[in-house]
């Protein structure tokens, strides 16, 4: 039992006083109305031209199925290629050699210069340019037996993905502290050891947040490939409604899919987020 | 008082003529608009002109005659093919008039007035050594996936492949004519589908480079497409399309994009059998 404080001399005794509640007017209005245009807009869904038996049907064709894998593949795969050249251009781009410098410049120039579907379209029409690809005296083939819509399309999304990453990484790399990269010299370690085991590991705790941002664009941006003939999920789908005409209903089983992918993607990405963060402060959202 | 008795009598003929011909809808009058809406892939039906950029071809000028008969301005938009039915659904477009096929399958929501005899029709590069199209039967074939051709060739393919013992065609996609092209120079495909009226066209802008195999290998007809529940647009397009047939203006169309053999004798209703 604490004494209770005494008051100050010539101080009203305050503290058996009730607050009054404040009335939020302004909030309660604004929630019902909220309320009250999405309850219109699921109404309207429901009672739209929207045939629901055709969305239940088509959810788990095989053919979609297919599609959403097909798509996913591609969005992982496009990624990877897209981390593993990021991360060579930001160090190219950091290092001291001029040649490297530039040219590293100058891939993200090229590849961030141009819409995706140009340079996808390109990929995939090669063969208009160059008949046979190969290596001299080594191999060569049909340029068109190489690229295959799929080929095309990995090529298209990873190349234009790293000029992005690139620059995510780079981002990551100067966000670790210049004593890092100092201390790391101090012990004698050379350039390349210390971006491995010094700096890369603590770059990566920031560029996570990016990274799963652009995966989830490329989750996304892998429709793009519909057009160059890569049977991912939204062309699957647009194959069905060609078929039947049936536009919405598959325009929204492909886009549940989207949704819930990017659903799962989402705590994934904590996950590793605090994988990475091991060791430094733990910093919660 | 002769003069004035001979215009009322006059007058009088005119309404009689007037009210045995179909009206334009209301809305359409009101307006003084017609909204129609073309995918622009498909020369020489109708394609953006490469000099101009100006929208023309065969479907351009049936639709700027019926307009000037009907008295109304043309407002054109653009869609890919696939959406062309769509856009007739939710009345982004009055009617259809994009080289589209008359199908069966196409009739659950819209009516079609024939004015074209097509039908698709296989092509090679000119070196390639296929000489029929019993030739193509287990080679890769490709077309518009957003057209009704790939079913049609997988019909062919059973009819005339299969049946034979002969090993199936194998179907490829392309996004539209110009793709599907592509894909055969690149050597992507072996063989390529379009419908008959689009090849001469094809084949004058790239001289020597394509060779046309067999004879269309299903018949049918292109049409105006209209929806189910607008009878009255349709008499009067239907109305005024006769008259240009009968009057000449129609082939007259047809013969400046080298199309007279795909004229028809008068427009039809849902005719085609596929």
């Amino acid at each position: 039992m604490r004494a209770a404080p005494t008051l100050a001399e010539g101080f009203p005794d305050i503290s058996e006083i009730t607050v009054a509640r404040q009335a939020h007017w302004g909030r309660w209005l604004a929630a019902a109305a909220i309320l009250v245009v999405l309850a219109a807009i699921g109404r309207a869904f429901v009672n739209g031209q929207i045939e629901w038996t055709y969305v239940s049907r088509f959810l788990t064709a095989k053919v979609i199925l297919e599609g959403i894998t097909n798509t996913m593949v591609m969005a992982v795969l496009a990624m990877a290629l897209g981390i593993v050249l990021g991360v060579v251009v930001a160090i190219m781009r950091l290092s001291s050699n001029p040649v490297l410098t530039s040219v590293a410049a100058g891939y993200t120039w090229l590849f961030r210069g141009t819409p995706l579907i140009l340079q996808l379209l390109l990929w995939f029409n090669l063969a208009l340019v160059f008949p046979t690809i190969g290596i001299p005296g080594l191999w060569s083939a049909r340029a068109v037996d190489v690229m295959t819509p799929f080929l095309s399309a990995l090529l298209g999304l990873g190349i234009n993905q790293g000029a992005y990453t690139s620059e995510v990484m780079r981002a990551g790399m100067l966000s670790v502290d210049v004593g890092q990269y100092e201390a790391a010299q101090a012990i004698g370690m050379g350039r390349l050891r210390a971006l491995r085991r010094i700096i890369l590991p603590q770059a990566m705790r920031v560029v996570i947040p990016p990274l799963g941002n652009e995966f989830i664009g490329m989750v996304k941006a892998t429709s793009l490939a519909s057009v160059i003939q890569y049977p991912e999920v939204l062309h699957n789908a647009e194959n069905i409604y060609y078929a039947n005409s049936r536009v919405i209903e598959l325009l929204i089983v492909a886009g549940s899919w989207y949704l819930l992918v990017v659903s799962i993607l989402t705590p994934l990405q904590m996950l590793l987020e605090r994988r990475f963060a091991r060791g430094a402060l733990q910093i919660t959202r | 008082m002769t003069r004035l008795s001979f215009s009322v009598g006059v007058a009088a003929l005119f309404v009689i003529a007037t009210a045995q011909a179909a009206e334009l809808p209301e809305s359409i009058k009101q307006a003084g608009t017609l909204r129609l809406t073309v995918n622009s892939t498909y020369a020489p039906m109708e394609y953006r002109d490469p000099t101009t950029n100006q929208l023309v071809g065969l479907d351009i000028d049936l639709a700027n005659e019926l307009a000037k008969r009907l008295g109304v301005k043309i407002v054109w938009s653009e869609t890919p093919f696939a959406e062309l039915i769509p856009s007739l659904q939710t009345k982004r477009a009055d009617f259809i008039i994009s080289g589209i096929s008359d199908r069966g399958s196409r009739r659950e929501t819209a009516d079609f007035i024939d004015y074209l005899a097509t039908g698709p029709q296989f092509f090679v590069l000119t070196e390639n050594a296929a000489k029929s199209p019993i030739d193509l039967c287990g080679k890769k074939v490709g077309t518009t996936r957003s057209t009704s051709f790939p079913v049609e060739i997988e019909k062919w393919s059973k009819q005339n492949c299969e049946a034979n013992g002969k090993p199936a065609v194998q179907y490829v996609p392309g996004e539209n004519s110009i793709d599907v092209r592509n894909q055969l120079k690149q050597g992507r495909i072996d063989a390529a589908v379009q419908g008959s009226e689009t090849l001469p066209y094809a084949q004058g802008q790239e001289a020597g480079k394509y060779r046309i195999l067999g004879e269309p290998f299903s018949t049918g007809y292109q049409g105006i497409m209209f929806r189910k529940d607008d009878a009255a647009l349709r008499e009067v397009v239907t109305e005024h399309l006769a008259a240009m047939m009968a009057d000449g203006s129609y082939k007259a169309i047809l013969d400046k994009y080298g199309l007279g053999a795909n004229a028809v004798a008068q427009p039809m209703m849902n005719a085609s059998t596929q």
